[in-house]
């Protein structure tokens, strides 16, 4: 069975949004506003017009269906809104920022049919029919200025071992997907993220579209090696900061919120009471961010990740 | 300060007549301006900064240092350098180019003192995040320039007050006090700008006040100041004019120095900046949420302890300019009964706000002001006019003053498609945040004016100050934050910020917790289609509690960089901190290595002096007095210690802060 997690809109969400520091890098943003808007969910559930005390005893007795929607092998925790309410203003007043996090341990010949699905969940969300821009992260791949900085400079003919072709290989592939997003219209430019000088300099002789954009830690914005930024300065690659962690949902993490436990919203329990096939085996598989905001005044006006992942 | 039209200035006892006039036709204006712009929409962020200068002659020969008065020939070597005004810059309301695309020279303006200089970017800052990073340049850059147009021994310097302005052989070229206008023992009336609007403003205050304004601070308790202590430097003996007689009629204070002209406070120099709103909501949103803001920034920046030749016991220049201006009658003030006057006034005309002015539902009824006073009867014509009551209230507030500078040609005909009459008393009420209307002409929209921060002596400072409320302005609208607290806690925390070394020591009522108190993006009003021009009010998911509850005193270092438990996690974490609400927003928008960076430059600087591990400007100048070796340790800032002090100012100014002078304000 497919799970899609979602957050809603997070800017007004309060305080899990707010970090502390650099050094508390960290998925503290997504995992606790997915559990506020689950919690949220269900309370509305309870008691509609949020005006009194809701008894654990009510929360714990809701039904599935009061909080979540079931489509066929798919559910999506909580419902999602229908329709949704979208931007308020037109479209071309936002810049749209989505950021797709591929997750480690998932086949990469399921990455075409997860882009397109993400893109779909975010379009649907914000009721646009285009995104500005698209940044993907790949497991595994991590940005290090210290490292970045004794690393010479690709030479011609010089080999790269096998772990390293292999790489090339399964960034360009999954690049070529993204190209034809990028060529059917969805995607006006296409980013990356935690990519070095080298790692740049193996995938553009392999790209059709090149990036416009590569993300790096936020922690690192004022020790970004000099040979980065004149690379990027070259290839009109604009170099971004983020601040996101790179294994953003690691499976126990998940498993966690949706279990019984004190931190968990008891999904799983139930969703096996229906369906008793089920034994709460939870599997990630990608997590996407988006953000809209005002081009002119800079103002946030949506934020919000989706979390899919296989239920067996 | 614009220079406002030119015409024949009433004296006092005719600008009293025509005081109701000017008010009845101010509102009229008001009214036409809100019919006009009510519905303006859309508007792009625009905002801009104000920095001003003190211009100071060193003589360092025999090491002194006079205030230049050479305003007006500085002005006027500006607006004839035409490489300046051909790239859109020059002199306000004198000579300057239209606004280029691209760069855009900076434009200089008048200000209230003849000793002082203002400057403005040419045109003004967007939200694009490079913006962000010309702040500082431009500020620099408006520094070059004035000083080009100054003589070789001249300096344009950002310091909030002349450290003995009122004492002895402090101007250049020189002239003696006890003028007409001012009728000041320590300042000349040529220490005003000559435009016939500032002596008059002077002189009609002092004549409706009834006596000489009162700028009484509390000196400086130092090992050896004789205690207690009376001003040494009051002339008793004077039999000039007749408000002479005020030393003796009891102006001067114990333990207080005194001052006596509304040069000691409006001569001071500040750090303000405006920002355009999308419309007329969002500008009331910002006003009442940056409201409780303004103290605190102003405790942070504080820049001013001394006064007229004292270490004063207090680090900044507000309540001198409150005082400076006060124009209220002795009834008003309550000292007498009321018999001619209308009503007692709790604040000066230049005082922290009174008035909440948002349509916003968290604004609860027990935040409002419990003394606000206001005028009844031009409140009921904004009323039958179409504006809503909160707003109404707010300019019948304003309005409850008296126009100061009235000129005659103004009264003949109401012109409704000026704003004369309104920007007399909307001007002239100078509240720690101003909202101001839509101009009549060129499409600027609702802006909301951002007034207590004192300048600081770099544009490093600046920038960073003025960057940081920038990006607080956005934090605050993306995640629709919420500020509120009683108004008469604001009004307290102006007061505490007054405190020497405030930022250390003292603590302010802030609010707790600044988030809706409910889940995110599922109550309604929060996202999308209803998030438009007039949002649709969101209610509050669970019953208010008592208003005490949700504020408490934190110190500064709270408020700005957070509250932590001891474990550090962000359950124990109360108040999130100014600062990493300001990096949560920055972490949902895309921005370059280099801005970001520069950025953390930035807000590194705020956390450190707010966290006490770096001084701010106001430390670092008693530190300075009371480490030299002329100082006495009897709280007197002599002529020396001055000279020396603005001349390491100078130093730290050309440094930026990196030349090592003044390093406890820069460096850990």
């Amino acid at each position: 069975m497919k799970l899609i997690v979602s957050t809603s809109n997070i800017m007004s969400g309060g305080p899990p949004l707010i970090r502390q520091s650099h050094a508390e890098k960290s998925n503290l943003e997504l995992i606790s506003s997915l559990r506020s808007n689950i919690q949220a969910a269900k309370d509305a559930a309870v008691d509609p017009d949020q005006n009194g005390d809701t008894k654990p005893d009510d929360v714990s007795n809701l039904p599935l269906s009061a909080w979540t929607t079931t489509d066929g092998d798919q559910i999506s925790v909580p419902s999602l809104e229908s329709p949704c309410s979208g931007l308020s203003e037109d479209p071309e007043q936002y810049d749209i920022t989505v950021k797709l996090f591929y997750l480690p341990g998932v086949g990469t010949e399921l990455r075409c049919a997860h882009t397109r699905e993400a893109i779909a969940l975010v379009l649907k969300k914000l009721r646009v029919s285009t995104i500005d821009l698209l940044i993907v992260s790949f497991p595994g791949i991590t940005f290090d200025a210290d490292d970045e900085d004794e690393e010479e400079p690709l030479q011609n003919g010089v080999a790269d071992d096998d772990a390293t072709r292999a790489e090339v290989d399964m960034v360009s592939q999954t690049w070529r997907i993204l190209e034809q997003l990028y060529e059917d219209g969805s995607i006006k430019s296409l980013g990356l993220s935690e990519f070095g000088t080298n790692r740049l300099q193996r995938l553009l002789p392999n790209v059709r579209v090149k990036p416009a954009v590569d993300q790096i830690n936020v922690r690192d914005c004022c020790v970004v090696p000099k040979q980065l930024i004149m690379f990027g300065k070259k290839e009109s690659i604009e170099l971004l900061t983020h601040n996101d962690c790179t294994d953003v949902l690691p499976r126990g993490t998940l498993t966690e919120l949706l279990g019984p436990t004190d931190a968990g919203v008891d999904l799983l329990s139930q969703l096996s009471q229906v369906n008793p096939a089920l034994t709460g085996n939870v599997e990630p598989q990608f997590v996407v961010k988006y953000t809209a905001v005002v081009k002119d005044r800079g103002v946030v006006e949506s934020k919000g990740y989706f979390a899919v992942a296989n239920v067996s | 300060m614009g220079l406002l039209a030119l015409g024949t200035p009433l004296e006092w006892p005719e600008a009293k007549k025509k005081a109701a006039q000017v008010r009845e036709w101010g509102i009229e204006q008001l009214l036409a301006t809100w019919n006009r712009a009510k519905g303006k929409e859309r508007d792009a962020l625009l905002w801009g900064d104000e920095v001003e200068y003190l211009v100071v002659c060193f003589d360092d020969e025999h090491r002194k240092v006079r205030l230049s008065l050479r305003q007006s020939d500085i002005l006027e070597a500006l607006a004839s350098n035409e490489k300046l005004v051909k790239e859109g810059g020059g002199v306000h309301d004198v000579k300057r180019g239209v606004p280029t695309n691209g760069y855009c020279a900076p434009v200089f303006h008048a200000e209230f003192g003849r000793f002082m200089l203002e400057a403005t970017p040419g045109k003004p800052w967007g939200i694009g995040f490079k913006d962000l990073l010309d702040v500082e340049l431009n500020m620099k850059l408006r520094r070059e320039i004035a000083k080009e147009h100054m003589s070789d021994t001249e300096f344009p310097m950002t310091v909030t007050t002349f450290p003995r302005l009122g004492l002895g052989d402090y101007i250049t070229p020189y002239y003696p006090p006890s003028g007409e206008k001012l009728r000041s023992q320590y300042v000349p009336d040529e220490i005003a700008n000559p435009h016939v609007r500032f002596p008059t403003l002077a002189a009609n205050i002092r004549s409706r006040r009834g006596r000489k304004v009162e700028v009484n601070v509390p000196v400086f308790r130092d090992e050896k100041t004789s205690w207690p202590w009376m001003d040494p430097t009051v002339n008793y003996d004077l039999y000039k004019w007749p408000e002479d007689d005020d030393v003796r009629k009891g102006a001067v204070k114990e333990n207080y120095i005194y001052m006596d002209a509304m040069a000691f406070g409006m001569g001071s120099c500040c750090l303000q900046m405006t920002f355009q709103a999308k419309n007329i909501d969002e500008g009331r949103k910002m006003y009442d949420q940056l409201l409780p803001i303004g103290p605190i920034m102003m405790a942070l920046t504080a820049a001013t302890p001394i006064y007229k030749g004292f270490l004063a016991d207090t680090d900044v220049r507000w309540n001198q300019i409150g005082r400076a201006v006060d124009d209220r009658t002795r009834e008003e003030l309550g000292e007498e009964p009321l018999k001619n006057d209308r009503w007692r006034i709790p604040k000066s005309r230049y005082a922290s706000n009174s008035t909440y002015i948002s349509k916003d539902p968290r604004l609860r009824k027990e935040y409002l002001d419990p003394d606000l006073v206001v005028d009844e009867e031009l409140k009921k014509k904004l009323i039958d006019g179409g504006m809503d009551d909160i707003l109404a209230t707010h300019f019948a507030h304003l309005f409850i003053r008296d126009p100061i500078v009235i000129f005659a040609e103004d009264l003949e005909t109401l012109d409704l498609s000026k704003v004369d009459h309104f920007e007399n008393l909307q001007s002239t009420n100078w509240q720690h945040m101003r909202f101001k209307p839509p101009p009549p002409g060129d499409g600027t929209g609702w802006r909301v004016e951002f007034r207590s921060m004192e300048i600081q002596m770099t544009d490093f400072e600046n920038a960073a100050f003025s960057v940081f409320i920038v990006l607080i302005t956005r934090a605050i609208l993306s995640f629709d934050l919420n500020f509120y607290l009683p108004m008469p806690c604001v009004t307290e925390n102006m007061e505490r910020a007054h405190a020497r070394d405030a930022v250390n020591g003292q603590k302010f009522y802030f609010r707790k917790n600044p988030f809706h108190n409910r889940a995110p993006g599922r109550a309604p009003g929060t996202n999308g289609a209803s998030r438009t021009a007039s949002p649709t009010p969101s209610r509050p998911a669970t019953p208010l509690g008592p208003v005490e509850d949700e504020y408490e005193l934190m110190s500064i270092d709270e408020v700005i960089n957070g509250q932590y438990g001891g474990d550090g996690t962000a359950s124990s974490c109360r108040f999130p901190g100014l600062i990493p609400l300001v990096e949560s927003y920055l972490d949902s928008v895309n921005i370059d290595i280099e801005t970001r960076c520069n950025l953390e430059r930035y807000l590194g600087l705020i956390q450190k002096r707010a966290d006490g591990r770096l001084w701010n400007n106001a430390k670092w100048m008693r530190e300075f007095v009371r480490t030299h070796p002329e100082y006495q340790m009897d709280s007197v800032v002599g002529e020396g210690i001055q000279y020396d002090l603005l001349k390491a100012a100078e130093q730290v100014a050309e440094g930026g802060g990196g030349n090592g002078l003044g390093k406890e304000m820069f460096h850990v």
